[in-house]
């Protein structure tokens, strides 16, 4: 039953980022033709910092795996996904201070309690990455291209593992703190802040979340999924601990 | 209702009840060998502790005034106890009438005249009488 | 220690530099209904939150049958066994009636059926509506209902009436009643009513500044505290009494009020060698034990 009531108290969240990220999804591959036909048109020398990335994003653009990598898997989805991570992590009934207490007394430990509303949450969040890759996959070929499974799976799981730090900073946060805002507005302003400081560097969580490594030479990037899986386990282990000790 | 208990006098409430069943026999509201309400129910009724209600039961059974028979429930007893009560109580009573007459011509209020009572009698139950 | 479905021993709880129980030694008989009363602040809430593994204590023990509330397994298998109702009566506000009913029968495989019926019906209760739909009174029953449905051996309450209006505080009174004694519940509940603690505890612990001052079965207590007045001729003495038992003594021009929480005779006689003009022995209600006991100066 525990399982229904996470799903009753994040449904809503849920429903709305995934039907947001399928449109988003749907909308990247229905305007690859528009793209196409205006690509010509994209001077061939623009100075400085904009015009390299304008020319790189032309230069990605004409081949449809680099559109989808571009556009989807390091643009629109992160930006939204990451939104509904915080989202997700935050909130349940542990910190809405009345109904703690009617949770509290269930004969349920309080870390069973944490764990189904974790995993819970991360269910929905794979879902809210992959279905929508996948709508990418199944409606390419309406415009002529294809994008393989394969690929949608890979980049949707390089995704979820690196942006669930995230989630679970927000998780984390939430129950440091006993308003909502404080744990949003920090896990975001975290996640603007590393998207940020990351262009200048060779690694990062945004590397592991855009998969580039895999986009460009094929190669899965071990090592960074490791690290930020156990730094998102980490931060779990903190929340956990923190409700396990936590007088209510 | 036969029943009614305050909580908020001085005298618990189980003496109140047991006050109240003897006063159900002495007018015949309850005769003997009829039954009584079952404790539950009662409880239930007046809104009150069952146990309350399973004191003054069992005190009513020490004292002969109720049977209690396994599984079936309270009784009146059919001696003849209740009555004696009862010619007791029939005869006190114009001796009562006769000192709140005497009391209230002397300018006492009905309320003096019940705080009187009630210290007396609290004295008295202190002094004497205390069964356990 | 047998008979006592709640002890705790010495316990002590701090909340950021506040004590709030110092020393709390409470027992609760099996099978009683226990009315535990004390003013805002005295520590009611924060007893039970320990008792129910919410908090933790700062040191001391608490015991419910016979398992130590701080622990945490222990305090899982207590839960299983308890019934507990909030002072906010907070429920999960998205959740319909019967997805309330239906979220916790299922952490208790001894949920009562039959009952559940029927207080569905007794409180009318609306199965579609959502829970914060609900009025206070509704929330209340319904809240009452998942806490009598699961077969619990003990309820603990906090503040069960208070902002309902008696007609539906009467009927949660008699919800409990009903399902109070030896063969079913013991209901230990906290309150500020004093009147309805009288109407249906028998057992009762009066707790001020986070330590009890009185308990014991609501009739020993009528029994053993009284008023003893003593009027003189000129202003009354200002004597220390001897006689042990005295609670609380007040001198007001002529006349000095005792409060004797037992051994009232001795009182009486230590009284007598004053001379007083006249001894008057009265018995006190719960209310005036509670307010002279909470009320009393260090």
């Amino acid at each position: 039953m525990l399982w229904y009531k996470s799903w009753l108290e994040t449904r809503w969240r849920f429903l709305i980022g995934l039907v947001v990220l399928i449109c988003s999804a749907l909308a990247t591959v229905f305007t690859y033709p528009r793209v196409l036909e205006l690509l010509p048109l994209v001077p061939a020398h623009v100075s400085g910092e904009l015009g390299r990335k304008i020319m790189e994003s032309a230069a990605l653009a004409r081949e449809y795996r680099g559109y989808v990598w571009s556009q989807w898997f390091s643009q629109n989805l992160p930006q939204t996904w990451i939104l509904f991570a915080v989202l997700i992590g935050t909130g349940g009934s542990f910190t809405s201070s009345g109904a703690a207490l009617f949770t509290l007394s269930l004969p349920a430990s309080r870390n069973r309690m944490f764990g189904t509303r974790v995993i819970a949450g991360l269910i929905e969040l794979f879902a809210m990455v992959f279905i929508p890759s996948l709508f990418i996959s199944l409606f390419s070929p309406g415009i002529g291209q294809s994008y393989g499974i394969a690929n949608a799976l890979v980049h949707s799981a390089c995704l979820f593992i690196g942006g669930s730090v995230f989630f679970s900073l927000a998780t984390l946060l939430s129950t440091e703190f006993s308003d909502i805002w404080r744990p949003m507005l920090i896990s975001l302003a975290a996640a603007a802040v590393l998207s940020f400081l990351e262009r200048a560097l060779q690694f990062g969580v945004f590397h592991v979340i855009h998969g580039e490594s895999y986009f460009r030479r094929g190669s899965l990037p071990w090592i960074g999924l490791l690290g930020t899986a156990a730094v998102s386990i980490a931060f779990l282990y903190g929340a956990a601990m923190n409700i396990a000790r936590r007088d209510f | 209702m036969l029943f009614r208990t305050n909580p908020s006098l001085g005298v618990p409430i189980y003496l109140q009840l047991m006050e109240q069943v003897k006063h159900a026999i002495e007018t015949g509201a309850l005769r003997p060998g009829e039954q009584l309400p079952g404790i539950r129910p009662l409880a239930e009724e007046l809104v009150m502790n069952p146990n309350t209600v399973a004191k003054a039961y069992r005190e009513l059974e020490h004292e002969g005034v109720i049977e209690l028979r396994h599984g079936a429930g309270a009784f009146v007893s059919a001696q003849a106890r209740p009555k004696k009560t009862a010619e007791a109580v029939r005869a006190a009573q114009p001796v009562i009438a006769a000192t709140v007459k005497q009391l209230r011509s002397r300018g006492l209020t009905d309320e003096e005249i019940r705080r009187l009572f009630e210290a007396e009698l609290a004295s008295l139950s202190r002094a004497g009488g205390k069964r356990d | 220690m047998t008979d006592a479905i709640i002890e705790t021993a010495d316990l002590h709880k701090s909340y950021n530099g506040v004590e709030a129980l110092r020393g709390l030694n409470l027992s609760v008989p099996t099978g009683s209904i226990c009315g535990f009363l004390g003013r805002n602040g005295a520590g009611k809430t924060t007893t039970i939150k320990v008792l129910l593994g919410m908090s933790r204590p700062s040191s001391g023990q608490a015991r419910v049958f016979g398992l130590r509330a701080d622990e945490q397994e222990a305090s899982v298998e207590i839960r299983r066994r308890v019934g507990f109702v909030s002072e906010e009566k907070d429920l999960y506000d998205y959740m319909t009636v019967e997805e309330m009913i239906r979220f916790t029968a299922a952490f208790f495989p001894k949920w009562r059926a039959e009952l559940e019926q029927r207080y569905l019906r007794k409180f009318e209760l609306p199965s579609q509506q959502k829970v914060k739909a609900l009025s206070r009174g509704t929330r209340t029953k319904l809240a009452l209902l998942l806490a009598l449905c699961r077969g619990a051996e003990l309820l603990i309450l906090d503040e069960p009436t208070s902002g309902l209006d008696p007609a539906v505080a009467e009927e949660v009174l008699q919800a409990l009643v009903t399902h109070a004694g030896n063969d079913e519940m013991t209901i230990f509940f906290s309150s500020h009513q004093i009147a309805e603690v009288e109407q249906i505890a028998d057992h009762v612990a009066i707790v001020d500044r986070g330590q009890i001052v009185v308990t014991g079965p609501l009739d020993e207590l009528r029994e053993r505290y009284r008023r003893i007045q003593l009027v003189f001729d000129g202003d009354a003495p200002d004597t220390h009494f001897l006689a042990p038992g005295v609670v609380r003594v007040q001198r007001k021009g002529r006349v000095l009020t005792l409060l004797s929480s037992a051994g009232a005779e001795g009182i009486v006689e230590e009284a007598r060698t004053l001379n007083p003009a006249s001894v008057d022995v009265m018995p006190v209600t719960l209310k005036e034990i509670f307010l002279e006991t909470v009320a009393v100066e260090d």
